[in-house]
């Protein structure tokens, strides 16, 4: 080797200062107090730092991830005028093969639709004569539905206040959402699902209510399926029950006094009660109101589930929904009740009306002083259906949904003009906040399901960074020693060549934005075991040569030309590995395959190049006749 | 300093032995794989929720058991004492895994987490969010497109490599080298049956590092016979993997044990999170090491008898 080694080393200074320029970002910031971070974020500057540093991964400082899924089944669902039963057929069959098959939803929904000869323009005439035509367009319609809501979420998402929050699309129908140090996911779930659906429903009146529930206890009457179907689920109901007197429908309202039943204030009702009164067993009276109390929730749901309760409600252009959530009704019933309500059919007033909405503490002087109210101003629009509604509407109750839950159902005192109205019901102010927030950022174009939720909490992620930074450094450190006692001199050169190889690699990282996991820790770990091993096999091979006599030159050169190939050979294969789990995996196997590829890419470049030049300069600047190796 | 001196000794005349040992090893794997019904998947391929929290002080997970007989969310009764319900880390976490079902009702995690903490309600952390450790929720359809994309990372992984050890080498070292570490990867597999270790990504991860590893070490050595084959022509294959194996032997010993120290290091102080992973890393370095020698070059010399 009697080129000059000038720019062997020039190259190599290069790619050391840089690996000090790309790593001091994310040094200063962990040096960083707490304070300090808030003084710079003021000045807008923390978000240069922080695109510049090694980000951890949620499993190191807590946070969640979340998998979202559009529901594109019930698009299609939503998007067809005159639905029916063969239809909707077609469409759950559809969803349950594209499940089974793990296919797309619309591909398998064309090919069911080819198979049953049914001619989709008569549902989706908006979208085009020919099947080809429709099919395309309700896949730009997906398309653009998932879009949209990606850029919702992400509007929702940037108001609710985390830092670095990462919201992507992966694949076609799914978007992944990264919170850090999230300590509410109830809020955040809440935040991210909610369709955001604002409707406003008239209730229906009390007498009407008491005969469509009497229709209904009649309906199910004497259905002796229904108390077996119900047993399990309602094994506490039944001991609850029992030492509470029945309520009778007329109860509820207090209308017209009926004895109750005598037979149900008997030890042995047991079943009877739901043969009897299968429905308004289930309700509790309240004060201006029906109440359920959450043990009944189930059976409730599963009955309101019921063909012959839906054909019903079918006839009575009514249905059923239940307040947001539960509460005790009175100071000495611990007991908590959602209360529910039976509301017209079709809604007065829906969807994009609302023009700005905030989140305030009711004024005083008003019912809801001091408490977490959102104000709503709606666009002329829906302020003009609002009037007209409110004005036909005196004395009578409208319920305000969300998401078909009922956030309350006020009285109508006057009409009201001009667009303003108040949602109440609120658990904190938070709850409020995060509302008017998911109404600025407007509803969702189709409804999102929560298909995987990981959550770290901060203690275990805390855990996590000492035992992984203590594991990395208990095993760099008994490495260095070893290969110091084995290789002596040339130990000190692999030692020199392997701290190299950690910062370079983080370097990588750090200028990459990578985020590094415990697994990422993890392949950091076999990075250092297996970077070694590129110096072992050099260092054995020149070795071998010296024992058959080389002089120190001849043997260095000779061990790495003959080692090259061999560690080229052996780490390739391992960079097959690492690509292969990048390409397939999701979140921290990802990271680790990202640690160990460049890992083993920057091991190859250390151990050959970094190693031999100094080897070289070694060489050439003595006459040496012994190595030490 | 030298731990391995020059040595000649002949490791292909223990073919058989190894072999017995070898396909004892997976028989045994296969016999508890066959019995536990497949291998314990974790929620990530099956689905599920996983909650795990954190105690202030030690708690008896069988109080905790007969305690979640009956767990009333949403006016539906659940029965969480069948579930799976263990000890995390030390004495004082609890993790519950919960098959997944049809009708979860919202907040379900959450709801498990506020049923553990009611059965100890004085060992709580004074931080409310200390008390859960991680939740993990994975639906039914996204565990089953894991398990198809875990299995076809490995199936991708063997392929390509495959195709690199027949352009780099010849066929018979790639046979040679596959045979090796699946026979790794088997092994693995019986062990953590045996264990009662669970499959998750990051043992996915791990399998595939220990292909990785163990095909590191198998190429050294095909590297080795290769020279040595064109150097000593007309000797025997057998002879000059034996050579080959002898003249690599103390790079293999020197690397296996830093790679064993490190792994072993890792499972030690790493950490619980990370600890079945390290696990199947320190089994792996062990296997693949061996596997090399005794499975992946006896291979290439029957390839070899079978082609003259």
């Amino acid at each position: 080797m009697q080129k000059s080694l000038t720019p062997r080393f020039l190259t190599i200074g290069v790619i050391l200062a840089w690996a000090v320029y790309a790593l001091l970002p994310t040094w200063e910031y962990q040096q960083m107090t707490e304070e300090e971070k808030e003084e710079l974020r003021t000045l807008g500057e923390l978000e240069k730092t922080e695109s510049r540093i090694i980000r951890q991964g949620l499993d190191l400082k807590g946070g969640m991830y979340i998998v979202l899924e559009a529901d594109i089944p019930l698009l299609v669902s939503n998007l067809a005028s005159m639905k029916d039963d063969r239809l909707n057929k077609i469409i759950d069959d559809s969803k349950e093969k594209s499940i089974k098959q793990n296919q797309d939803f619309i591909s398998v929904f064309d090919t069911e639709v080819r198979n049953d000869g049914i001619k989709l323009s008569r549902y989706y005439h908006e979208y085009g004569a020919s099947l080809d035509q429709i099919i395309t367009s309700l896949n730009e319609e997906a398309d653009d539905a998932i879009n949209r809501v990606l850029e919702i979420l992400q509007n929702r998402v940037d108001q609710f206040g985390v830092s670095e929050p990462t919201i992507q699309k992966q694949g076609k129908h799914r978007i992944v959402v990264e919170l850090a140090g999230i300590q509410d996911s109830d809020r955040a779930r809440a935040l991210l699902q909610s369709t955001a659906l604002l409707e406003f429903y008239l209730v229906k009146n009390v007498s009407v209510t008491n005969e469509v529930i009497a229709q209904l206890d009649n309906a199910l009457k004497g259905d002796q399926s229904l108390a077996s179907s119900l047993k399990d689920d309602t094994k506490d109901i039944n001991e609850v029950d029992k030492e509470e007197e029945i309520t009778t429908v007329s109860e509820l309202f207090g209308e017209e006094q009926v004895t109750p039943n005598e037979s149900t204030k008997n030890e042995d009702f047991d079943d009877d009660i739901f043969l009897e009164n299968p429905f308004s067993g289930l309700l509790t009276a309240i004060p201006g109101d029906m109440g359920v109390e959450e043990k009944n929730l189930y059976a409730l749901k599963k009955l309101l589930d019921r063909e012959e309760v839906k054909s019903t409600l079918e006839n009575s252009n009514g249905q059923f929904l239940l307040s947001q959530q539960s509460e005790p009704i009175t100071a000495n019933d611990p007991k908590n009740y959602y209360k529910l309500y039976y509301l017209e059919k079709r809604p007065e007033l829906t969807g994009g009306i609302v023009e700005e909405a905030r989140a305030d503490l009711g004024s005083l002087g008003g019912g809801s002083a001091g408490q977490p109210v959102v104000s709503l101003s709606m666009n002329s629009e829906g302020s003009r259906t609002w009037s007209r509604v409110t004005g036909a509407n005196v004395g009578e109750r409208i319920a305000i949904v969300l998401d078909q839950k009922v956030h309350m159902a006020p009285s109508i005192r006057e009409k009201i003009p001009g667009g303003r109205t108040q949602i109440e019901g609120f658990a904190d102010l938070n709850e409020a906040k995060d509302l008017a927030i998911i109404l600025r950022a407007g509803a969702l174009p189709a409804p999102v399901n929560i298909i995987e939720e990981r959550i770290v909490g901060p203690s275990l992620g805390a855990d996590s960074i000492s035992q992984g930074t203590q594991a990395v450094l208990i095993g760099l450190i008994s490495v260095l020693i070893f290969m110091l006692a084995y290789y002596k001199l040339a130990g000190t050169v692999a030692d020199f060549a392997l701290i190299w190889n950690i910062l370079l690699v983080l370097a990588v990282l750090a200028s990459l934005q990578a985020t590094l996991t415990l697994p990422g820790i993890a392949g950091l770990i076999l990075t250092v075991g297996m970077s070694i091993d590129a110096n072992v096999i050099i260092f054995e091979r020149i070795r071998e040569e010296l024992r058959k006599g080389k002089t120190p030159k001849a043997a260095i050169d000779s061990g790495y030309d003959r080692a090259l190939t061999t560690i080229i050979d052996a780490n390739v294969t391992t960079l097959i590995a690492s690509l292969v789990l990048y390409q397939f995996g999701t979140g921290p196997i990802k990271g680790f395959a990202t640690v160990l590829f460049w890992g083993i890419l920057i091991s190859m470049f250390t151990a050959v190049f970094i190693t031999r030049t100094i080897f070289n300069a070694y060489i050439s600047s003595r006459a040496l006749t012994k190595l030490s190796i | 300093m030298r731990i391995v001196k020059d040595t000649n000794i002949d490791f292909m005349s223990r073919t058989f032995i190894a072999s017995c040992i070898s396909a004892l090893l997976i028989l045994v794997g296969a016999v508890s794989l066959i019995t536990n019904g497949g291998p314990k998947l974790s929620i990530d391929f099956k689905g599920g929720t996983l909650v795990a929290v954190n105690f202030t002080e030690p708690v008896d997970i069988n109080k905790i058991r007969s305690s979640l007989s009956s767990v009333l969310i949403d006016g539906q009764n659940f029965d969480f004492s069948k579930e799976e319900i263990k000890h995390f880390g030390d004495e004082s976490n609890v993790a519950i895994r919960i098959a997944s079902m049809e009708n979860e009702p919202p907040r379900f995690a959450n709801r498990v987490s506020e049923s553990l903490a009611s059965i100890y309600p004085d060992l709580l952390p004074s931080e409310k969010s200390d008390f859960i450790l991680s939740i993990d929720k994975v639906g039914p359809k996204v565990g089953a497109e894991l398990s198809s994309d875990a299995v076809l990372a490995i199936l991708y992984a063997l392929g390509f490599i495959l195709i690199y050890i027949s352009i780099r080498f010849e066929f018979k070292y790639a046979i040679g080298a596959i045979a090796a570490l699946t026979h790794d990867v088997l092994i693995t597999l019986g062990v953590f049956s045996i264990l009662g270790y669970e499959i998750s990504l990051a043992v996915i991860a791990a399998f595939l590092t220990i292909v990785g590893y163990s095909l590191n070490d198998t190429i050294v050595i095909f590297d080795r016979v290769r020279e040595n084959v064109k150097s000593s022509k007309g000797s025997s294959m057998e002879s000059v993997i034996n050579q080959s194996i002898n003249d690599s032997l103390s790079r293999t010993i020197v690397t296996s044990l830093t790679t064993f120290l490190v792994v072993l290091i890792l499972f030690l102080v790493g950490g619980e999170v990370i600890h079945t992973f390290s696990f199947a890393m320190i089994v792996g370095v062990v296997i693949g090491t061996y596997s090399s020698i005794f499975v992946a070059s006896p291979i290439v010399i029957r390839m070899d008898k079978k082609q003259n």
